[in-house]
């Protein structure tokens, strides 16, 4: 068991022949992902990495079983090919891309939620089940099989805390990036309930940054629902006041979204906090006894 | 993209959303065109204009010489007023609050009204509460009449005066590709609901569907002389700090963490720079730019953990610096992900070293700075 993916997750991948949907599509193959169809208006009957290409999703439904979709298509078309992959019954849908107009990603997100859809992103950098299934921008090498949850916003954070637990020998059940928001589909809080809900999953690890109140809501969430062992590690602490570091929603205003203020809501709901990813895989290995 | 007032006004006009007569004043001479009594108001983009002395009621066109005199050229909060907009007065009974704004984290619109206005809402939140309403507006559904009859009861006006407001204020909203349109005041006059004020904020990530709009109104910002709307294609994050360690890093978690981790190992910071998850070597060229331009920078830690980023593509970057311009301070690349055999490769063959653990290239750094300071 993994949340969301699995070995056998079919993948489709939208806007495959671009050139980040093309590395990113060998990448997965190579990791194992069941790659099986790609979509690109206009390219369709050609072949991309040896996989198949498509003028349209359903097309490719009448040849193949889809479970998942990744889209690499650009800012301009993302909302056009996000409504044919929900029209189409796609359950799961990665949006990778960032610069979608704020009113696009609502109509996105409004719409895959009254289909159905489940979406994660924009701007993520996607899943990863070490192991099974790799479905985004996760470099392969930093993570490996094992039983600890990992959520976070930024995909770059989620690799450095992968490889820090890979190197210290613990293991991942799946690994989730967000995106740097302000907007998105999946939220920390769903992600946590996955995990709460996936046997698999022993321990929860939730990467927080300053900015917004995401954090909070999942704390409220853990307080109230989980049962696993949580650890939390919340990056910006020597952040300045008022300056946007590079996420959209990661800015001190006055006390509000604070390194501290989330620590503490998550550590009144019954995280262990860490303040580094040492200290994390530190952590995690003592919830272990070992 | 930020709007003046009067923009944002006729934005609201285009929509069908009531707003005053009036004409933009930026020399004395226009002033003759101006019928009195009128409000006088200053065109600024900074908030607490009207508590800062912005707005001025004139009686006669000698009083409004005046005000024209003292406010055109004066500043608020450090910004220069550049045009005045002149409008007639109204006579208002009550007022109130509206706005529609994409909150983070949700996934609808959200419009927010009080029977309130006229004061910040954030005051009112505070002082009444109850005077608060708010409701979500799918952005796949638009604008339903249950939701029009229930700003009506909650303002206490006429059903046909609240739909022409707020089926206008969703238009505006809609049609511009906002992220926020906001009334305050938005007043109950003998001629029905008036927009006295407009703030507007619009999508620069739809420029590319609304250039038309962009431009006109990028053109009326610099015809008045105001800030300059900076049209850039940039992905780079570049803040400065008051440290010496100059950070550059592909990912905004990350780049995070590594300011706290030079803050662990006692250091500061001279500058946090984000290049963006999907970058290019001349993105990575133009961040060693900037923060070498930061000339309190002794040392420089890379932080690349590529995902979407080619790790072939940032030592592309940085070789290419180090020839070109050179390095004047140690540089110090951590460097693991998509392509990184081929990136380390690239480095060693320009003798630069990499380092895989970000702890020993934050120590590293650390140790740099302190030594060249």
């Amino acid at each position: 068991m993994a949340v969301l993916v699995n070995r056998d997750t079919n993948v489709l991948v939208l806007g495959i022949t671009g050139r980040s949907g093309r590395l990113q599509t060998k990448v997965m193959l190579d990791y194992g992902t069941k790659v099986v169809a790609g979509v690109t208006p206009g390219k369709g009957g050609q072949m991309a990495e040896g996989v198949p290409v498509y003028d349209f999703v359903s097309e490719v439904l009448k040849e193949h079983r889809i479970d998942a979709a990744i889209s690499f298509v650009p800012a301009r078309s993302a909302k056009d090919s996000s409504f044919e992959a929900i029209d189409n019954g796609i359950k799961f849908l990665v949006l990778t891309m960032e610069e979608i107009p704020d009113h696009d990603v609502l109509e996105i997100l409004s719409y895959a939620k009254a289909k159905g859809t489940t979406v994660l992103g924009p701007g993520a950098a996607g899943i990863i089940s070490p192991g099974k299934c790799k479905l985004g921008a996760h470099p392969p090498r930093m993570f490996t099989e094992g039983n600890v949850g990992v959520v976070s916003k930024s995909g770059a954070l989620s690799y450095e805390v992968g490889k820090t637990l890979t190197e210290a020998g613990i293991g991942q059940s799946t690994v989730i990036a967000l995106g740097g928001g302000p907007l998105w589909g999946l939220t920390q809080r769903d992600a946590v309930r996955l995990f709460q809900e996936d046997p698999e999953t022993e321990v929860i690890l939730l990467l927080g940054e300053i900015g917004g109140t995401t954090e909070e809501e999942a704390a409220e969430f853990i307080a109230q629902n989980v049962t696993k062992p949580v650890v939390a590690l919340i990056v910006g602490r020597a952040a300045p006041e008022g300056k946007s570091l590079g996420h959209a929603g990661a800015i001190i205003q006055g006390n509000r979204g604070t390194a501290q203020s989330k620590i503490t809501a998550l550590s009144r709901a019954g995280a262990k906090i860490a303040t580094t990813p040492k200290e994390a895989a530190q952590i995690i290995k003592e919830i272990r006894g070992e | 993209m930020k709007l003046y007032e009067f923009q944002g006004k006729e934005l609201f006009r285009e929509a069908g959303i009531p707003v005053p007569r009036g004409r933009l004043v930026t020399r004395e001479e226009e002033l003759g065109l101006v019928e009195f009594p009128a409000v006088l108001k200053a065109q600024v983009l900074v908030g607490g204009r009207g508590k800062a002395g912005g707005i001025k009621v004139c009686k006669t066109p000698e009083e409004g010489k005046k005000a024209f005199e003292s406010l055109l050229g004066a500043s608020i909060k450090g910004e220069k007023i550049c045009a005045l907009l002149a409008e007639e007065t109204a006579d208002i009974k009550r007022e109130f609050y509206l706005s529609i704004t994409i909150p983070s984290g949700s996934k609808s619109f959200l419009l927010m009204g009080s029977a309130t206005g006229g004061v910040e809402i954030e005051q009112v939140a505070q002082s009444a509460p109850e005077a608060l309403f708010s409701l979500l507006i799918d952005p796949i559904v638009g604008v339903m009449d249950y939701q029009v009859r229930y700003v009506a009861k909650r303002f206490a006006c006429e059903v046909e005066e609240a739909r022409k407001v707020l089926t206008g204020l969703y238009r505006a909203l809609r049609e511009n590709d906002a992220t926020l349109v906001e009334i305050n005041p938005l007043a109950e006059t003998p001629r029905g609901l008036l927009a006295l004020d407009a703030k507007v904020v619009l999508d620069d990530k739809a420029r590319w569907r609304r250039s038309e709009l962009f431009e006109r109104l990028a053109e009326q910002q610099a015809a008045i002389g105001g800030q300059a709307v900076s049209v850039s294609t940039d992905t780079i994050t570049y803040v400065p700090l008051d440290g010496t360690v100059g950070l550059i890093s592909d990912g905004a978690g990350t780049g995070m963490l590594t300011l706290d981790l030079i803050s662990d190992a006692g250091a500061r910071a001279a500058c946090f720079c984000e290049m963006g998850g999907l970058t290019s070597p001349e993105v990575m060229y133009s961040a060693l730019e900037k923060t070498l331009n930061n000339k309190n920078v002794k040392a420089i830690i890379v932080v690349l953990i590529g995902g979407f980023n080619r790790m072939d593509e940032m030592a592309e970057g940085i070789v290419r610096y180090q020839k070109e311009k050179g390095l004047p301070v140690p540089i110090v690349v951590r460097m693991c992900g998509t392509m990184e055999e081929e990136g380390k490769r690239i480095m060693r063959e320009a003798n630069l070293k990499t380092y895989d653990d970000l702890y020993e290239a934050v120590h590293e750094v650390v140790a740099l700075a302190g030594r060249n300071s």
